[in-house]
């Protein structure tokens, strides 16, 4: 069943453009002028319940906004969106009382008190059962590692221990829809790891259907199967992870160790040589090529050690992004095939 | 899990918002007591001044009716009326430009409760209790010394009036802040409320003449200021006799203005939150 369901979504955004300087300034207090952002231009997608789906592009690629829309915080230029049968922006009761969103950048429990304090007042705004509460509460605070800090004002913990309470105060209700907006951003590899970890056993013992925003690949591979790569706006990718390399990436990577402890200098010749450390060195390789080079390789050196490799993911969305800020209209999904192939 | 939707408990959300601002207080309960203090402090410089003036003076202009205590009913009023305004809802209008600026209305946006009501009563100022006392001893003061008893009527429809004072000047408050979704900084805007509420300090009958007769009119009719006080301070001082059609027909605007200033409050509010547009994640 279709839990979320996207079409044809859009959000533009008309910002005033200040022109540098004094004089300018004062202009700008009589005349203004404004450049429309498109930040998000007609979007397709469906999420099945209990997907797990990464949501991945560069800054300001409209992930955040897409969040934003589907939660009903902002209303769309045009388009629509049902997410658990409900049009995000009319903001019923009955919808918001079965979604959550975390936002990494973003704070919402009290500050000065401790968390127990903005949980209880979730518990009174959600009319969360007092046993479901406590149990629910205690059972989170102690996946999450924070139970013995839920007396201590939130502006005394540590960033990865206010991100895990922010996480539990968006879970309390126990949502079916759960949008997470970078939740492991600034967070030192452990927390991370916690995070990940929890996140991966809840969506998989509740159900929970989740979008998440991260540039953490890390979090991404953990964590879902299905990857969906935005950029300027427009969806360019809607797959499964490994996919992305056999989509986007012509070349593998070949880590080569030779016996004689040097590395030759005709090496070059074959591919884009990487970061040579004598004895070894690594050979971006076109993947049509592959077979060619290595049995050049084996036939014409003294190879100790070799394999084959598919380039790492960060790499292959990196260069991907690069080339569509470059050329944006090769970045529709139709063009894809080609893109950075024959680089 | 299918959730079934619930009517909110506003109440029990109130009295949760109300309990965590004073857990909050009481951690900083230097400034809590600074705070009481300093706003209790301004009372008695006002009454003292007041007082000084009536050394002058029987009355606030000749045939008008405001004696001394009859004025000091007044201040008591105004004292009420801006306690309550200030322990309810100020720092929360206050916090809402700044929850459009930083984007974090966000948060709010996604309870399943009504969003007016989270913005505006977040969090509860108490230290603004000091002068809600103060301002029912001064009542109960004052009405010891004039001659004039309210009836059981007026003891009723005293709090109704206060009630709708509280509302306009609510109203007119978040309104103005609500004006930051299309200003993004509207500081000046909300300094606004104190310069226009000024006018509500003061009793009617001194808006007289060429000049004050359309000051009276517009900041009775059109930004109704002037009936938050004196409405409910004109219940204690004189009999329920109107003297004019204006007198007779005030104390039902009063009820009109009040609802109106809410009505609209909303209207404007709701167009504000579909101007929102949230800030950079």
């Amino acid at each position: 069943m279709a839990v979320i369901e996207i079409e044809g979504l859009a959000k533009s955004y008309r910002v005033y453009q200040k022109q540098e300087g004094l004089l300018a300034s004062i202009r700008g207090l009589f005349r203004r002028r404004y450049r429309t952002v498109e930040a998000v231009c007609g979007i397709d997608m469906t999420v099945e319940r209990g997907e797990f789906v990464a949501f991945l592009g560069p800054n300001g690629a409209g992930k955040t906004t897409t969040l934003k829309l589907l939660s009903g915080v902002i209303n769309p230029t045009s388009g629509t969106a049902r997410v658990l049968g409900h049009i995000p922006w009319k903001r019923e009761n009955a919808y918001r009382r079965r979604f959550a969103l975390v936002m990494g950048q973003k704070n919402q429990l009290w500050w000065d008190l401790p968390a127990n304090e903005s949980f209880r007042l979730h518990q009174e705004i959600y009319r969360i059962e007092r046993g479901r509460f406590e149990r629910t509460r205690d059972e989170l605070t102690s996946m999450l590692e924070v139970r013995h800090l839920l007396g201590q004002p939130v502006r005394e913990l540590s960033l990865g221990e206010r991100m895990k309470m922010e996480l539990i105060a968006a879970l309390l209700h126990s949502p079916e829809v759960l949008f997470l907006d970078e939740p492991t951003i600034g967070l030192d590899v452990r927390a991370q790891y916690t995070i990940q970890n929890f996140l991966r056993y809840y969506q998989q013992e509740r159900r929970v259907t989740i979008l998440l925003t991260s540039h953490y690949m890390k979090d991404v591979s953990v964590l879902c199967r299905r990857v969906v790569i935005i950029n300027s706006g427009r969806i360019v990718y809607d797959g499964s992870l490994n996919g992305i390399i056999d989509r986007f990436s012509g070349h593998k990577v070949i880590s080569l160790q030779f016996t004689d402890g040097r590395v030759p200098g005709s090496l070059g010749g074959l591919g884009e040589v990487l970061s040579p450390e004598p004895p070894r060195a690594k050979l971006r390789v076109p993947r049509g090529r592959v077979t060619e080079v290595l049995t050049h390789l084996l036939a014409q050196h003294h190879v100790e050690d070799i394999s084959v490799e598919d380039p790492p993911l960060e790499e292959v969305i990196a260069r991907m992004f690069a080339r569509c800020e470059e050329r944006p209209t090769e970045c529709e999904l139709g063009h894809v095939p080609e893109l950075l192939g024959e680089e | 899990m299918t959730a079934v939707p619930e009517r909110p408990d506003y109440l029990r959300v109130f009295l949760t918002f109300a309990r965590n601002s004073l857990v909050r207080e009481m951690i900083f309960r230097g400034n809590f007591i600074i705070d009481t203090i300093s706003s209790m402090a301004w009372v008695l410089i006002n009454l003292a001044f007041y007082t000084l003036i009536f050394r002058y003076t029987p009355m606030l202009g000749a045939d008008t009716g405001w004696g001394k205590y009859q004025f000091f009913l007044f201040l008591a009023t105004t004292l009420i009326v801006n306690s309550l305004v200030r322990g309810l809802f100020m720092e929360n209008a206050d916090e809402f430009g700044e929850l459009i600026r930083t984007g974090n209305l966000d948060f709010v946006l996604l309870k399943p409760m009504d969003t007016q009501f989270l913005v505006s009563l977040n969090r509860i100022e108490w230290s603004a209790l000091g002068n809600l006392v103060l301002g029912l001893l001064l009542l109960f003061y004052a009405l010891g010394k004039v001659d004039y008893r309210p009836g059981p009527v007026q003891v009723v429809l005293y709090p109704l009036y206060i009630g709708c004072g509280v509302a306009i000047l609510y109203s007119l408050m978040i309104t103005l802040a609500a004006s930051s979704v299309w200003l993004v900084r509207n500081q000046s805007l909300f300094n606004f409320w104190f310069y226009i509420t000024n006018f509500s300090r003061y009793p009617m009958e001194i808006y007289r003449g060429d000049f004050g007769t359309p000051l009276r009119l517009f900041f009775t009719f059109i930004v109704p200021v002037l009936v938050v006080v004196n409405v409910p301070a004109r219940l204690l001082v004189r009999p329920l006799a109107p003297q004019s059609v204006e007198d007779a027909v005030l104390p039902l605007f009063a009820l009109v203005a009040a609802a109106g200033s809410l009505a609209a409050s909303r209207w404007v509010f709701n167009r504000a939150l579909v101007s929102y547009r949230s800030a950079s994640s």
